[in-house]
């Protein structure tokens, strides 16, 4: 890994820290979401700090630059994160359908404890306005 | 008994649908569920004191009809009958429909467009029972229960079928992946002829680039819950 790269890693990874610790601290960010970032951005300091282990591991696996040994590891961590993030989406999604069922047999019941829509007047009220 | 009628932009139909519940089977309880239309559906749902569900969000067939179990579980009915909005299926079949239900026969009825008794009716366009035909052969594989129109939405169920859904539902295209649920339950399903029409208004739900969509998605999803009750086991 040529100097340049390795000092730019560097710089970027603590940049990256800095702006992790900030959405930390300001609670935008969830630690319990956060590990998955935390862990990435270590192994990124790990290699900064021991290029050689990147230079190590590319030629293990038959890539010549070590610049390109760290695409594909930054890449992979993107992949795991976006995985990650899906399957948050899908228990959010889950959620809120239940949370939208619910509300739904709540408003019923409360509809039909005060004993409204029943009566046809109402509706034509309904149709004056246009509702 | 309950009867789920999912109601998506139903205008021009639910009105029929509901009388018709209203004549055929008066037995029964009905409850539309508004899954959030933007046309008069609520409106009219009002005019006729039908009982209804309003979801606040539209949550698409699944997670409507999926609110009719919950509805049901909730209320303790012991049978619930699921029914199309649309107008497609016919009323004066549910009591066939429940029939081997309430002899304890099956725990899960599905009314079907292709069996003996139902030849005349509406049944589906020539690329669409291929596709259907397709999911039934896939899923006589993975689940080992022989169904032929798996993709029929004129559906009963019994108690533990009712808590079944009212739990886990697929949230699109649920039809061929709830007869995998309940098979993979060990829950009996059987097969009721009945004749369906066309749909007298709105819009179905699959179109032709949707359809790819649909047996890709139910077919994963079907191989998923074979593998996955596998290893539970």
């Amino acid at each position: 890994m040529v100097p340049a790269l390795r000092y730019a890693l560097l710089l970027a990874v603590a940049l990256y820290f800095v702006i992790l610790f900030h959405i930390l601290s300001r609670r935008r960010l969830n630690l319990k979401y956060s590990l998955l970032w935390i862990v990435s951005g270590f192994l990124m300091l790990i290699i900064g700090v021991f290029p050689e282990i990147m230079t190590f591991l590319t030629r293990l696996i038959g890539i010549k630059e070590p610049a390109n040994g760290l695409f594909a590891l930054v890449c992979f961590c993107i992949i795991i994160i976006l995985m990650s993030i899906t399957a948050i989406v899908t228990t959010l999604n889950e959620k809120c359908t239940r949370l939208v069922q619910t509300v739904a047999i709540l408003e019923k019941r409360i509809r039909e404890l005060e004993g409204r829509p029943a009566a046809p007047e109402d509706a034509d009220i309904f149709e004056k306005t246009g509702f | 008994m309950l009867i789920i009628i999912p109601a998506y932009n139903e205008q021009q139909s639910i009105e029929k649908v509901v009388s018709s519940l209203r004549e055929h089977a008066p037995f029964a309880d009905c409850l539309v569920i508004n899954d959030c239309s933007t046309d008069s559906t609520r409106m009219i749902l009002r005019r006729l004191g039908a009982s209804y569900l309003d979801l606040a969000f539209n949550l698409g067939i699944g997670g409507c009809v999926q609110s009719g179990y919950l509805y049901a579980a909730e209320n303790g009915y012991d049978i619930a009958v699921q029914f199309d909005g649309d107008g497609q299926h016919d009323a004066s079949f549910i009591e066939r429909l429940i029939e081997p239900i309430l002899a304890g026969d099956c725990d899960y009825a599905i009314g079907s467009r292709f069996l003996d008794g139902a030849e005349q009716g509406f049944r589906s366009t020539g690329s669409r029972r291929i596709g259907i035909k397709l999911l039934s052969g896939l899923i006589r594989i993975f689940a080992g229960v022989s169904v032929r129109d798996v993709t029929s939405g004129f559906r009963a169920a019994n108690r533990r079928v009712i808590e079944l859904f009212s739990r886990e539902y697929a949230q699109d295209y649920p039809e061929p992946e709830a007869i995998v649920a309940a098979a993979m339950k060990s829950f009996r399903i059987a097969e009721v002829p009945v004749v369906m029409h066309e749909r007298c208004g709105g819009k179905s739900s699959i179109n032709a680039f949707r359809s790819f969509y649909y047996i890709l998605k139910v077919s994963l999803a079907v191989m998923l819950r074979r593998f996955s009750a596998k290893g539970v086991n």
